[in-house]
């Protein structure tokens, strides 16, 4: 019973989604379209934190990588731009390949703080390989004038993300993630191929966070190195994934839709003190709620426990 | 001119050992926590950033020339870090390695946002000491100088204490086998606490050095997070002596690179340097591989 109504709620919202832009304003739109950017990116940081436990603090390149791959395949080439998209999130595939093939055969400190250093690194070279890039001057896309597309796309993006975490928490691979997460010498000593799974994890969650930036750079029309790869959206999405819960797969969701109300409605006004209060929200779960919000909702009985949450 | 090029190099590379040493001083203070705790303290660079402000505060406050100020910083970074160490960690030792990381995370942001929201994010400077010392074709500011000898006095005093006294011995058989260390009587959580306040000095010492030398704004944790993290994955991680010799390489490298590209690229040396080793020698070079 429970099981139905779950998924009576989930095709609810759905179609009341896919609707939205026949009936609502664009301000709503763009409200929502950012929200499914940012479910997009939470859970794609997810994959690789959430489940292969790998603290990833440079998600924000994958971001920048897939908006300027896009962006320049639309100025320089004319591509169409869901195509200039779609090869972001190769772009940031890619980028991911190098950057964990790197990085992901050492542990965790010395990884957490080594995409950090590959994301500062990227910057820096889009910044000065002005050639390419444009460097600090940024790069504008001529406006595409229907914003509806960006945001089917967009919520693509975010259905995609929940779709792929939801079968891989259920697959042997998955299976073979959690293993890494909780002991990873004795998941290697029953035969599981950590740095293999581990690299292909972190591409996985590269991917759409690239076709989501892909999406954005031509939605938001301009783009330029600082704020593109910027830590403050690692930072947004880490915080709206841990609030949630890492590690399940409606965690993030949660955290990012409670998260982006709030920030809409309260934090917006406080541009400054809203990024102070993100860090803290950082520790504050980490210490009260290690497992997030929907570990609190499972144990208070209002959430069955399951592993397909 | 022909002359000019040997002693250009050797400009080179003093300045570079002067930055050096100050980045040493960071790094060993990181490689300290590393050692004992098994985790990178993310907040690092904004205990840095902190001490900075801290010299700032007391030059402001006392309006006094006297170099002994940089000294302030060294107890309140100590007590913030113990006492980071002693509410915000200690609950989490035990849990997964990913949930401590993220603490610090946090922590930084917190920091790093809340300077910038309390003390804006325009660059400030300490202008405690100023001019160069000629030395025939060498010149070297006397700020770089000055802050280069507390650095090594610092270090070598911490290195003495982690070397001589008992505390110290204990500090380093806790990085060796916190279990068998805590079998033979060592209060391992008060080793902790206590190596976390150490290290968390260091940085506040070395941050109250930068100060006098480099225009700082609430956003240069994020800068030297990386230097010293790179400067220890090129030592090798946990090791005193590794952090030491893989920040004054890096900043000869870095005054290298400056002068012979630019600034910019220059910036890049320390990403370089830390994937290269990441690829090609992941324990550095005095690394000891932990079990």
């Amino acid at each position: 019973m429970k099981v139905r109504i779950f998924q009576a709620t989930l095709a609810a919202t759905l179609i009341f989604f896919a609707l939205l832009p026949t009936f609502a304003d664009r301000y709503f739109i763009n409200y929502f379209l950012l929200l499914f950017m940012y479910l997009t990116l939470a859970g794609s940081w997810n994959i690789i934190t959430g489940y292969v436990g790998y603290l990833a603090l440079g998600h924000a390149s994958f971001f920048g990588v897939g908006a300027y791959v896009s962006a320049l395949l639309i100025i320089e080439f004319g591509v169409f731009w869901p195509i200039a998209a779609l090869a972001g999130g190769v772009g940031a595939a890619i980028c991911a390949a190098i950057m964990g093939g790197i990085c992901l055969r050492l542990r965790h400190i010395f990884f957490a703080i080594a995409t950090l250093a590959f994301s500062e690194a990227i910057r820096v070279i889009v910044l000065s390989w002005d050639d390419v890039t444009y460097g600090g001057f940024g790069v504008s896309i001529p406006l595409y004038p229907y914003l509806a597309p960006f945001y089917y796309f967009m919520g693509g993006c975010a259905v995609a993300t929940v779709l792929m975490t939801f079968f891989l928490a259920r697959s042997n691979f998955g299976l073979r993630l959690l293993a890494i997460r909780e002991d990873e010498d004795a998941a290697e000593s029953v035969g599981v191929d950590t740095t293999r799974c581990k690299i292909i994890a972190f591409v996985m969650s590269a991917v759409l966070c690239g076709v989501a930036g892909g999406v954005y750079a031509p939605y938001i029309t301009y783009i330029e190195p600082v704020s593109t790869f910027s830590v403050l959206i690692t930072t947004q999405l880490i915080v709206m994934a841990v609030f949630g819960g890492t590690g399940t797969i409606w965690g993030p969701v949660i955290g990012v839709i409670l998260l982006s109300t709030m920030q809409e409605i309260f934090w917006a006004q406080f541009p400054y003190l809203h990024r102070v209060l993100f860090g803290a929200l950082i520790v504050g779960t980490i210490l009260w709620m290690p497992h997030g919000l929907i570990d609190v909702l499972k144990t208070r009985g209002l959430l069955p426990r399951s592993r397909n949450l | 001119m022909l002359e000019g090029i040997p002693v250009i190099w050797l400009q080179v590379l003093v300045s570079g050992l002067l930055v050096g040493v100050v980045y040493a001083l960071s790094a060993c203070g990181l490689n300290l926590i590393v050692g004992v705790m098994g985790i990178v303290n993310m907040a690092h660079g904004e205990q840095l950033m902190i001490g900075a402000y801290i010299t700032l505060g007391v030059y402001l406050w006392l309006g006094t020339q006297n170099p002994l100020i940089l000294l302030v910083a060294i107890p309140v970074t100590f007590v913030l870090g113990m006492m980071i160490q002693k509410y915000l960690l200690e609950p989490m030792m035990e849990s997964l390695e990913v949930g401590t990381l993220l603490l610090t995370f946090g922590l930084s942001v917190f920091l790093s946002t809340g300077g910038l929201f309390v003390l804006s994010a325009n660059f400030r400077f300490v202008p405690l000491f100023s001019g160069s010392l000629v030395w025939g074709e060498l010149a070297f500011p006397i700020a770089r100088l000055v802050t280069a000898g507390f650095a090594v006095v610092l270090t070598g005093a911490i290195y003495l204490f982690l070397r001589k006294h008992r505390i110290g011995g204990a500090i380093r058989a806790t990085s060796q086998n916190a279990e068998a260390a805590s079998a033979c009587g060592i209060d391992v959580r008060k080793i902790r606490i206590l190596a976390f306040g150490l290290g968390s000095a260091m940085a506040g010492a070395a941050g109250a050095l930068v100060s006098t030398s480099y225009a700082f704004n609430p956003d240069i944790g994020m800068t030297f997070i990386l230097k010293t993290f790179a400067a220890i994955v090129l030592g090798g991680m946990g090791s005193f002596v590794g952090g030491l010799i893989g920040a004054l390489i890096l900043g000869v490298g870095e005054a290298m690179a400056a002068y012979i590209t630019t600034a910019q690229i220059a910036e890049m040396f320390a990403y370089v340097i830390l994937v290269a080793v990441l690829l090609f020698r992941p324990n550095g070079i005095m690394g000891i591989k932990k079990t």
